[in-house]
């Protein structure tokens, strides 16, 4: 085997990452700051009344977070919570998901290019069907 | 001398992937041991007993820290990763709240994962010793002690941070 692949399922990878971001953010945070303002975990833990032991497991994530203690830490570290939803939007230069299954590599797949109004000066590329049948089945009709 | 490629076709390691956001590439590499493999495979069917410190599985916890290193995002030094000891061609560790990987840098951003197993366990049994001298002795079997392992011990001998 020359290659493995560690797939957990579209949900549960959804849910990780998201968890797996909050506490890297609050940990990157709390670094930077210690680093500018010398402000520590002690510190933060008395600003907020609580062990500074709670404060480690909860960064570390042996201990659960909540809406309310993650809004508490970001007070302690004077720093402003951004959160947003959205759908998800293609942008551009990003990777595109692969069209045929059978594919072997990640390659783009394109037809062949098609000169428009019979000149050589224009051309358009498009990508290839996902499935050939439905587009000769297009174009016969 | 061996390189990668001859190590991947011996199987003596392969190349470990994650889906990865449409938006990033992997600009590190991850590689595992056949028998991190097989630990790997059952940690992601589940079969693994039910216990965790976090919110998060430990699927989901070893997940998030693949995909974090693999697209080249920061890791927190000594809560993501450290090294063992702090000694020439050190042992390193990859942390999650209830996971621990063990293995070695075979060149900047390229981690070879040996071993994997529970943060209470490996606590409860001080394991650490174990594992440093075990994947010290594959190294030496795989003859790339001195060619495909990371000298330096500090955080940027490793990563690209």
């Amino acid at each position: 085997m020359t290659s493995y692949h560690f797939d957990i399922g579209s949900r549960a990878r959804h849910a990780g990452r998201f968890i797996g971001r909050v506490r890297g953010e609050l940990l990157r945070a709390l670094s930077q700051r210690k680093n500018a303002d010398r402000l520590s975990q002690q510190v933060l833990a008395e600003k907020l009344g609580i062990q500074r032991s709670l404060i480690n497991r909860q960064l570390t994530g042996e201990a659960n977070l909540t809406l309310r203690s993650l809004a508490d830490l970001a007070w302690a570290m004077d720093m402003e919570i951004s959160f947003e939803l959205k759908k998800p939007m293609a942008e551009a230069g990003q990777n595109q998901p692969i069209l045929n299954q059978a594919m072997a590599t990640s390659t783009v797949q394109y037809s062949q290019i098609r000169y428009i109004n019979g000149g050589g000066k224009r051309v358009s590329v498009f990508a290839a069907p996902a499935n050939p049948e439905t587009a000769q089945a297009k174009k016969s009709a | 001398m061996a390189t990668i490629e001859e190590l991947v076709e011996a199987n003596a390691i392969s190349r470990i992937q994650v889906e990865m956001h449409p938006r990033d590439q992997a600009l590190r590499l991850l590689y595992g041991t056949p028998g991190f493999i097989a630990w790997l495979g059952e940690l992601a069917k589940g079969s693994q007993p039910e216990r965790r410190l976090g919110e998060a599985t430990p699927a989901e916890q070893v997940d998030d820290l693949f995909n974090t290193f693999l697209a080249g995002q920061p890791l927190v030094y000594m809560k993501q990763f450290r090294s063992i000891r702090a000694e020439k061609n050190a042992v390193w560790e990859l942390k999650t709240p209830d996971i621990r990987i063990f293995g070695w840098f075979l060149q900047k951003d390229c981690f070879v994962c040996v071993f994997g197993n529970w943060a209470d366990v490996i606590k409860d049994h001080d394991l650490y010793r174990g594992y440093r001298i075990a994947i010290r002795r594959l190294r030496r079997e795989l003859g790339v002690d001195e060619t495909l392992c990371v000298q330096g011990v500090t955080p940027g001998d490793v990563l690209s941070l």
